[in-house]
């Protein structure tokens, strides 16, 4: 398997080769094209009941498709459905990365996919569900950002503070603790925002360079509402 | 052969992401063989000394054991993941490490009890909730339409009514309307302190089957009359499905469905759910399945009002075990009343204990409403 970054920027594409019998797993919306070879599957990865849980708890779509070149060698073009930034990471069996709902794009068949719980207090101060993805395992991982992708590095013991709604993915060597940013505790709340993440190393942190929630009510002021 | 990397090492030289190894507990230390990487650099070993070491938990759930010491390069540190060597680590540790690595356990067994004690509460408290408001405390979703107005029932029920019977061939006039509208007359004035206003059309179909809305907007479908030997029979469906509407039974339902969702959207932040479930609402008033305790009350207080309104109520027995019997399949009615022997069971015996009385006929002549329709005089051979 061998995978590229088409048009690195804020519009890119993934090309994927997959050589007969690989494939990979991808949001379920992420695939562009692919050579005639390629099967397109929707798996249900970790059974129905993962599949829902994962759809009802981390707003994760159903399914994940699985991309096999099952009639021989091929390859596969991937985007994400925002524009912005894909990193692709090599996942080697010890890194481990948590991933932010939205930010999962694809896979390689080695990477493991899991639903965790955070922490309660991350859960409700996050605004992103109490669930989030957890990727272990081997090959290679992207991951897709809303804007640009930005790779902060923390050695032990450095410490770093990110704004809640910027986070993409972060290695679970980090720690870290909520605070809020704002001066009031009422005004973060009612807000939903102002929460931040505390990170502390060793590790690596991927932040987004906008805020989907903060673009999603620039763009509504300019709805019209109907009566 | 490749070695399988099982922890990853920070220190300055190595990416911030950690390089990854392959560490072995022995008697005297640890052995961290570093595999060879893609510039070429070969594949290394290095041994420390327990005693060079410091130990305590880390990691994004406090599951790691982590272990720094100051090597050549600068201050190492060492984050273990794997359960084996961690275990491996404890009971190879001299004495003075062991106390750092027991406080590091308790850490760790500290942040999953809390972890697990947190979600057990949570999950049991939304467990509750959900089991409380789907199945058991009736009481709440009671007290949750007592508070809902009459006025609102009656809208609800008025927009899907009209909805419905755009679509459908409704019957203005005729032996069949004044037979229904006789049968309702003489039931509901026997209702007393009534809230609704009935209403009540007849519709051309040949579905089996008649329902009464929330508000008290009442269908009945000309399949289901033709299926009816006698007047009494149908009356005593229209008795039944009166009663539905006098328990408030099909807001409950909705009551309990809303609540099931509301409490699981709210709590998932999903509220794209709730517009469509009430999207969805106009449907589910008419596919409404009633529960059993629901049938059982609207039986039993129909047979009641059969009685009081002086219609033979044994016609709503036969009906129902009619309906039940050959073509169940077929007959839409029992899909949203769920039948059993047991419901015909009780109503026999009610019947039974209810002191006789000399039923008073309708105006109308069972067979030439039936015939108006269509339909043979007689279904029986
Ligand atoms: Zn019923």
């Amino acid at each position: 398997m061998k995978s590229e970054i088409l048009y690195p920027g804020a519009f890119p594409m993934v090309r994927v080769e997959l050589a007969e019998g690989e494939h990979i797993k991808a949001e379920s919306g992420a695939m562009v094209a692919c050579s005639p070879t390629i099967d397109i599957e929707s798996k249900m990865e970790g059974g129905f009941l993962g599949a829902l849980s994962r759809k009802f708890l981390t707003g994760e779509k159903f399914f994940f498709q699985t991309l096999r070149a099952s009639r021989g060698a091929g390859e596969v073009l991937l985007a994400p459905t925002v524009p912005g930034e894909v990193v692709v990471l090599d996942l080697d069996g010890v890194n481990e990365y948590m991933v932010q709902k939205d930010g999962f794009l694809a896979g390689a068949e080695g990477v493991v996919i899991d639903s965790q719980m955070q922490s309660m207090s991350r859960g409700l101060l996050g605004g992103e569900g109490f669930f989030i993805l957890k990727m272990s395992g081997k090959g290679m991982l992207a991951l897709n950002s809303f804007g640009a992708i930005h790779k902060i590095e923390l050695k032990p013991g450095q410490e770093y503070i990110v704004d809640n709604s910027h986070l993409v993915a972060w290695s679970t060597t980090t720690t870290y603790n909520i605070e809020k940013a704002t001066s009031g505790w009422v005004a973060s709340f009612t807000s939903g925002e102002g929460f931040v993440c505390r990170f502390r190393g060793p590790g690596v942190v991927y932040i987004q360079s906008r805020n989907p929630g903060s673009f999603g009510a620039w763009v509504r002021q300019f709805i019209p509402v109907s009566e | 052969m490749p070695v399988q990397p099982n922890a990853l090492c920070f220190g300055d030289e190595f990416p911030a992401s950690g390089t990854p190894c392959l560490v072995h507990v022995e008697d005297h230390g640890l052995t961290i063989t570093f595999p060879p990487d893609r510039d070429g650099v070969e594949s290394r070993d290095e041994s420390l000394k327990f005693s060079e070491l410091t130990v305590s938990a880390g990691g994004l759930d406090h599951d790691q054991l982590v272990a720094t010491w100051v090597g050549l390069k600068g201050q190492r540190t060492l984050y273990l993941k794997s359960p084996d060597v961690i275990r491996a680590f404890r009971q190879a540790a001299p004495d003075h490490l062991s106390q750092p690595l027991e406080r590091a356990a308790e850490q760790v067994r500290q942040a999953r009890q809390r972890h697990r004690m947190v979600w057990s509460i949570v999950g049991g408290a939304l467990l509750v909730v959900v089991l409380g408001l789907w199945f058991g405390s009736d009481v709440l979703v009671e007290r949750a339409v007592d508070r809902i107005p009459v006025e609102w029932e009656r809208k609800l029920g008025e927009s899907t009514y009209h909805d419905f019977l755009a679509h459908q061939d409704v019957m203005k006039e005729g032996p069949a309307v004044d037979a229904v509208n006789e049968m309702i007359h003489r039931l509901t004035g026997q209702i007393s302190e009534n809230p609704y206003t009935f209403e009540v059309t007849v519709v051309k179909s040949d579905v089996v089957n008649a329902f009464a809305l929330p508000g008290g907007y009442i269908v009945v479908f000309t399949g289901l009359m033709k299926k009816a030997e006698s007047g009494e029979e149908v009356a005593g469906v229209l008795a039944h499905e009166l009663n539905h509407v006098l328990q408030r039974h099909g807001l409950e339902r909705i009551i309990k469905q809303l609540g099931f969702v509301a409490v699981v959207s709210i709590v998932l932040g999903n509220p794209p759910g709730l517009g469509g479930m009430m999207k969805q609402l106009g449907v589910e008033l008419m596919t409404l399945k009633f529960g059993r305790a629901q049938e059982t009350e609207a039986d039993l207080t129909g047979l009641e009002l059969l009685y009081r309104a002086k219609i033979d109520p044994s016609g709503m027995i036969t009906f129902f075990q009619r309906l039940a019997g050959k073509d169940e399949g077929r007959v839409e009615w029992l899909s949203t009343h769920p039948m059993s022997n047991a419901r015909a069971e009780r109503l026999k015996t009610q019947l039974a204990g209810m002191p006789k009385q000399n039923p008073e006929p309708f105006t109308f002549e069972w067979p030439k409403v039936r015939a108006s329709q269509g339909a043979p005089p007689s279904i029986l051979p």
